[in-house]
């Protein structure tokens, strides 16, 4: 079965009925106990059914964090926070109930705060226009910021490959989104993406560092 | 960027047997008892108020503790139903009919016994007695609740720190009843219907941050 099918499976799921009336079909009602029988055994230590639990539900709510979020690592983000969730409060799931709300309840929530959570970021973040970037080259022109520039250099090459990677092809090599993907094999959107991160890592290097 | 099958890896390693949450029933149970426990020391040490048998046959009275501990027992149904995942919202409705008619009693209390109020009466000493009561009966009854709920604080803070803070609020209105004998309307006014107002804003301004302390979020801090 493809993917597409099997999320569509699986969210047939989230609203079934109780189970002492008879299933609209037997595939489904066979996922729904699937999963309850995975993140019981899940509770009791069984690896192995913990795996397969999580590989299974990823898809699911990757598609559910697509609803909200267009761009891919803040969909990751999401999907990742609710795998982290469920582990954490694994122990809040009762094997007699179905297991279609307790997780939609958790990836509901965990999308409510992404999307706060980039809604506050949009809020105090602006674009970086043309004078931005030659205010920056003048500054770093000077004699005295040689330091500066020093401190950068180190604080980039502790980021991680990707982020290094954006950063040294955008910023800078001062290449196009799309040159910068052409180079490197990343999509622009994970570029973006990395790039956001390494300057957010970088800002709070640097400030660490005065 | 850790990637997502690599979270799952790190989640899989680090799965330990976890111990189930008992039925919310059952734990609701274990709060209230402890909750009584509470509140017999709290009487073995202050005693009753010296008028609680007139009090008793006074249908006010009776409706208005009688409220307050129902409300109590509700709204910790409702915390602890809305603690966890896959319980709807409306839980949170459950203690309002009971709520509704308690504040109805201290409005009408306040009322009747406007005319009795006599500003010389009180003393400081009572007074503070009756805050000791307030703190012993308040605080250990809602650390102990923060405790059982911490896994709320990932799921819907707000609600649940609503309806801890309404339920705690309503033990310890309960114990001033029993335990203070103030009939004087501002009093009143003061210490049940304020005093209640008080916990349950201060826990519900605060609750969501204790859950957060409390919440098993070392995962998520980690990753951040």
């Amino acid at each position: 079965m493809s993917v597409s099918g099997k999320i569509t499976r699986r969210l047939n799921l989230v609203g079934s009925a109780p189970p002492d009336e008879p299933a609209p079909g037997g595939a489904q009602r066979l996922g729904e106990l699937d999963w309850v029988i995975l993140m019981s055994r899940a509770q009791a230590g069984d690896k192995v059914a913990y795996r397969r639990l999580l590989d299974e539900i990823t898809p699911y709510i990757r598609w559910r964090a697509g609803k909200a979020f267009s761009v891919e690592g803040d969909r990751e983000d999401v999907v990742q926070e609710t795998l982290l969730t469920v582990h954490a409060i694994r122990n809040t799931y009762d094997p007699g109930r179905p297991f279609g709300p307790w997780l939609v309840a958790i990836a509901n929530r965990r999308v409510v705060d992404g999307l706060r959570r980039q809604g506050r970021r949009r809020a105090r973040e602006t674009e970086l226009e043309e004078e931005h970037e030659q205010i920056a080259h003048l500054s770093a022109a000077s004699p005295g910021e040689a330091g500066d520039a020093q401190l950068l250099r180190q604080a980039v090459s502790s980021l991680p490959p990707a982020q290094q990677q954006a950063v040294q092809l955008l910023k800078l090599g001062q290449m196009s989104l799309k040159e910068a993907s052409a180079a490197s094999g990343m999509t622009i959107a994970s570029l973006k993406v990395a790039t956001h991160r390494a300057i957010k890592s970088l800002r709070r290097a640097l400030k660490g560092e005065s | 960027m850790i990637t997502t099958p690599e979270v799952i890896d790190a989640l899989v390693a680090q799965a330990r047997p976890v111990r189930r949450l008992r039925h919310p029933v059952l734990r609701v149970a274990a709060w209230l008892l402890f909750a009584a426990v509470i509140l017999t020391l709290i009487g073995a040490n202050h005693g009753l108020r010296a008028d609680l048998a007139l009090r008793l046959q006074q249908p006010v009275f009776v409706i208005g503790v009688g409220a307050a501990l129902l409300t109590a027992v509700l709204a910790a149904i409702a915390a602890f139903m809305l603690s966890l995942p896959d319980r709807s919202r409306a839980w949170l409705m459950l203690p309002l009919p009971s709520l509704l008619a308690w504040i109805g009693t201290m409005g009408y209390g306040c009322l009747s016994q406007w005319v009795r109020f006599d500003p010389g009466s009180e003393l400081p000493g009572e007074t503070l007695r009756c805050l000791s009561t307030l703190v012993f009966a308040s605080l250990p009854l809602f650390l102990i609740m923060m405790v059982m709920l911490r896994h709320a604080a990932l799921i819907r803070p707000g609600p649940v720190a609503a309806a801890v803070g309404l339920s705690v609020a309503a033990v310890s209105s309960t114990a001033m009843s029993l335990f203070h004998d103030f009939d004087a309307s501002v009093m009143i006014l003061a210490w049940n219907l304020g005093a209640a107002a008080l916990v349950f804003a201060g826990i519900g301004l605060f609750a969501g941050k204790v859950l957060a302390w409390l919440a098993p979020m070392s995962l998520l801090r980690r990753r951040v």
